[in-house]
């Protein structure tokens, strides 16, 4: 098979968006038949067609997103309507959209993370009278679930909740 | 220009505290925020004020508790039948008429519009519908919001936009949430004025009036 000269190339484009819970493991493929069925559900299998999703990788609980050039606003907006992966609930938050994965890989280090929270993960604390255990922690957002239940259900404080209780 | 998200439940209902909302909102892109069951405040630079849902009573008992509703707190009524919403729109104290997705199609007819136009009162139009739901119940309220969008064209009532949150992960930001209501036939100043409407009433509800 010959490879096509660039010019006959079809353009793309390429969408970040955060994965949120942060700190959760989202596999790729599970992420694209999320991101598929929004699409499709949003827009229909033509327009789907058109915009061509696919996930081309997951680094430091970003998404990399490719899609047709001049349907950038369309999978962005599918990404708004995603809200589940493998079981999981889970949010899209779109930060940038750009010509080349490098460019986003660079924007990701600009945009990088805030800076590692006080409490690590695994750390058990109370809160409310119920001992609860953190799993992720950033800046001042926390995350925690109670202890002692199989597929508890997470909980999003911060650390000036943690320290009224 | 105040941009709010309305409709917000936090923990104990929801996952997140209403901290943690604000915090995620001032991300998203908001100024303010109306949150059920929670005390107004600042937190992290987002205002959040105290908002109430009125569901599930006759319209009596639901237009005295609106009347009992403290200064202050954004009024919300989930729409009912065609009788109810009549009632609610003429109550004194009213905001918002909200869940209009769920109530039936003759629910909220051209009469009501101009009830509405004339005492002020917005509908809501969620966009919960189009994120969480998928196929003919997310078209249903498509189909919903586009009818009421024609009456607020033709009768000048005003409208808003919210995501009715339970959950930092249900919350969306004001591009998407814009981009969202564009899917809609929102143009660029309709979404503006209902992403303000709560604010500008919030503004209008403070003590001090001018007097002629």
């Amino acid at each position: 098979m010959t490879v096509r000269p660039p010019t006959l190339r079809e353009k793309r484009r390429y969408v970040l968006a955060r994965v949120l819970p942060g700190g959760m493991t989202v596999d790729p493929k599970e992420l694209y038949f999320a991101v598929a069925e929004a699409v499709t559900s949003l827009w229909g299998d033509d327009l789907a067609s058109r915009v061509h999703p696919a996930v081309l990788a997951i680094e430091n609980g970003c998404a990399f997103i490719r899609c047709r050039r001049g349907t950038e606003r369309e999978l962005a907006l599918a990404l708004s309507t995603v809200t589940s992966c493998a079981g999981q609930k889970i949010a899209l938050r779109t930060i940038a959209t750009s010509g080349t994965m490098e460019s986003l890989r660079a924007r990701l280090q600009e945009t990088a993370r805030g800076a590692p929270g006080a409490l690590p993960a695994g750390t058990g604390i109370s809160v409310g009278g119920k001992d609860v255990e953190v799993i992720f922690c950033e800046s001042q957002k926390i995350d925690v679930v109670e202890k002692g239940f199989k597929n508890a259900a997470r909980f999003f404080l911060t650390t000036q909740d943690l320290e009224d209780k | 220009m105040t941009i709010t998200d309305l409709g917000l439940r936090p923990y104990p209902v929801g996952d997140s505290s209403i901290r943690r909302m604000a915090l995620e909102a001032r991300g998203l892109g908001y100024d303010s925020l109306v949150a059920v069951g929670v005390p107004p405040g600042d937190y992290y630079g987002v205002a959040v004020r105290e908002g109430i849902i009125i569901a599930g009573m006759p319209a009596k008992d639901a237009a005295a508790k609106a009347k009992r509703a403290a200064d202050g707190r954004l009024v919300m009524v989930r729409a009912g039948d065609n009788g109810f919403n009549r009632a609610m729109i003429g109550v004194r104290g009213v905001h918002l008429l909200c869940g209009i997705e769920y109530a039936h199609r003759h629910a909220f007819d051209h009469v009501i519009a101009k009830m509405a136009a004339d005492n002020t009162v917005a509908v809501d139009i969620s966009l919960a519908p189009l994120i969480l739901r998928r196929g003919p119940a997310r078209q249903k309220a498509l189909d919903r919001y586009r009818d009421i969008l024609m009456l607020s064209r033709k009768f000048s009532f005003p409208l808003t936009l919210s995501t009715h949150a339970d959950s930092v992960l249900s919350m969306r930001s004001v591009r998407e949430v814009s981009g969202l209501a564009a899917t809609i036939g929102f143009d660029l100043d309709e979404i503006e004025q209902a992403l303000a409407f709560a604010g500008s009433r919030h503004a209008g509800s403070t003590p001090v009036r001018e007097v002629p």
